[in-house]
């Protein structure tokens, strides 16, 4: 843990480790406990299933989460945290955390630290979902936004699409933008998320998301598990078709390519997530 | 996290002006409209990472092209024979997420504006901001002037429309002044620097709005050119002043008419309309509040906005 020491020695108190896995240049994969279809806990949820990882390290909570109480979620009460985590194989770091409530700078910078420093990681990505006037019963692409051209053109021929926006940054840019500073090569993927989808799990966009993953590191996944879980929403979402012509024209108009009015995306984001919260 | 100054300007005996967004951007409006009449010119700012969140992100074609903090730079400038340095945060520091500077960033922001400011043989500072009062938005605001130091009281007495806390009903001389406005003086002061803060009045049910108050940053200016000796054309901030007027008007009225506001508290603010500054107490801090709770409703609904994050 030389880079501790080299380092600030009171980041010793911030880093806490559980165990010191060796590394080989490995990329590290960044998920956020708080995301839009709850694509990226559910990534790094099914990876870390998958490919049998352990957490070795976690960054300590005070300053920069608010810890005057505690969220309670499905009737569990919640605690943030932020874990590092590796597995057998020594070219992948996972880091999934809740998003910083206070000192998004220096927190960013430490997850860069143990990145760069202690895991020596080659290359950065992040994983978010993506709001988007799709059909769940079409394709998901994944917009992606590089730090480096270099590491852009590397990554060409995974049908990745380019991203153009301008507006207000996700915690996922920022830490893209200081991997930069850092000269470490960095992607975010943005998978899209059908906006009816968005309140609560899209599975089709968590197993697109996951493919890429596992064709960019020969991960050899098993999908059969999220396989059963598409089938059965697809069912369901057949289902409400069937049962509310209404429903049943608005996703057909999305099929089509048209667009949605203001009042008929919101009766159709309520209508499919209270239709599916039942089950 | 620090100060970065891409060239360094042999000052001496310089006056510094800090201006940062807050009620009305009087004071902000009024140091950056005086840092651009006089053609300052940029030569460093404190990084702001440590300090602020990122505003926006740009993408383009799959490439992250840069992340936009809010600035903090400073501005120098000689005006006869005087040398002026500009400071000019787009953004206060917080700790805790409220609207204005409180904790050790903001803290740490005023160490190194002060930091800067003594590199430059600085001699003394401005601050300026709002102060909210019981006026009426077609009165001519007033100034209130806080030094750090008595030996000051005598200098600010001299210039017009200007007061100080012990000329406010009820004040008997004390007050806050919130933020990195008042911040400074203290810090200032710690240092054994001068330091003042000129605050232009703004009406307290406009407190809350959106919209910037250009009459109060008029009143401060007009302080700060007879402090500097100087002339400047104030008439494009008088056109803004006028427009700005214009749409209170048409925003109360409005108010009025669709009765969104009680007819007492209409009363209650048009009461404000014929009564002179030095008139003491026009309305209650009773009937104030009861203002205020309808009129800041008013003006959360209308600057509620949803963005996606990208």
């Amino acid at each position: 843990m030389s880079f501790l020491t080299k380092r600030v020695g009171r980041m010793k108190d911030i880093f806490k480790f559980s165990q010191q896995p060796n590394f080989e240049n490995p990329s590290l994969i960044v998920g956020w406990q708080e995301d839009t279809g709850k694509l990226s806990p559910k990534v790094i949820e099914y990876l870390n299933k998958k490919i049998k990882t352990e957490s070795f390290c976690e960054i300590e909570p005070v300053g920069f989460f608010s810890l005057g109480a505690v969220a309670i979620e499905n009737n569990i009460a919640q605690f943030p945290e932020s874990k590092f985590y590796c597995s057998k194989r020594n070219d992948l770091v996972i880091f999934k955390g809740s998003e910083p409530r206070f000192e998004r700078y220096r927190f960013l910078n430490l997850i860069s630290d143990l990145a760069q420093h202690y895991c020596k990681i080659r290359e950065l990505y992040t994983i978010s979902g993506t709001i988007s006037a799709i059909a769940h019963t079409g394709s998901r692409r994944i917009l992606a936004v590089f730090n480096q051209q270099e590491f852009q053109k590397e990554l060409q021929g995974y049908e990745l699409v380019d991203m153009n926006w301008k507006g207000p940054p996700a915690i996922s840019s920022y830490l893209l933008w200081i991997a930069k500073k850092r000269d470490i090569p960095g992607v975010s993927l943005w998978t899209e998320i059908p906006f009816y989808l968005a309140a609560g799990e899209d599975f089709q966009a968590i197993k697109t998301t996951l493919s890429f993953l596992d064709k960019k590191f020969n991960l050899d996944l098993d999908f059969a598990e999220l396989d059963e879980q598409i089938g059965s929403q697809n069912a369901k979402m057949a289902q409400l078709r069937e049962d509310d012509p209404d429903i049943n024209k608005y996703i057909g108009m999305l099929e089509s390519g048209l667009s949605l009015r203001g009042e008929e995306q919101m009766e159709l984001t309520k209508k499919v997530t209270e239709f599916l919260e039942e089950d | 996290m620090g100060i970065k100054l891409y060239k360094q300007p042999e000052l001496k005996d310089s006056i510094m002006f800090c201006g940062w967004p807050g009620i009305g951007n009087i004071g902000i409006s009024a140091i950056d409209t005086l840092r651009a009449v006089l053609r300052a010119e940029e030569f460093g700012e404190i990084e702001p990472w440590d300090f602020f969140d990122p505003r926006k992100v740009l993408i383009e074609k799959g490439l992250l092209k840069d992340l936009e903090f809010p600035s903090n730079k400073f501005y120098f400038q000689r005006v006869n024979n005087r040398d002026l340095i500009f400071f000019i945060g787009q953004e206060q520091p917080t700790d805790g997420g409220t609207r204005y500077a409180e904790g050790q960033k903001a803290y740490r922001m005023a160490s190194l504006v002060l930091d800067v400011a003594e590199k430059c043989g600085c001699r003394r500072v401005y601050t300026s901001g709002a102060a909210v009062t019981q006026i009426h938005h077609t009165v001519r605001p007033r100034v209130w002037a806080v030094p750090n130091s008595e030996k000051l009281i005598n200098e600010l007495n001299q210039y017009e429309n200007t007061i100080f806390m012990s000329a406010i009903e009820g004040r008997k001389g004390q007050g806050v002044i919130t933020g990195l406005n008042g911040l400074l003086l203290g810090v200032a002061k710690k240092r054994g620097l001068e330091a003042i803060c000129l605050m232009g009045e703004i009406p307290y049910y406009l407190q809350a709005a959106p919209w910037p108050y250009p009459k109060g940053s008029k009143s401060v200016l007009e302080v700060l050119v007879k402090i500097l000796g100087i002339n400047i054309d104030l008439s494009k901030l008088d056109e803004l002043a006028e427009r700005v007027e214009e749409e209170i008007d048409e925003f109360l009225e409005s108010l009025y008419r669709t009765e969104a506001i009680p007819p007492e508290v209409r009363d209650e603010i048009e009461k404000l309309r014929h009564i002179e500054p030095t008139e003491l107490g026009p309305i209650t801090e009773e009937e104030q509040k009861k203002i205020m709770e309808h009129i800041d409703e008013l003006f959360d609904q209308e600057g509620r906005k949803d963005e996606r994050h990208l």
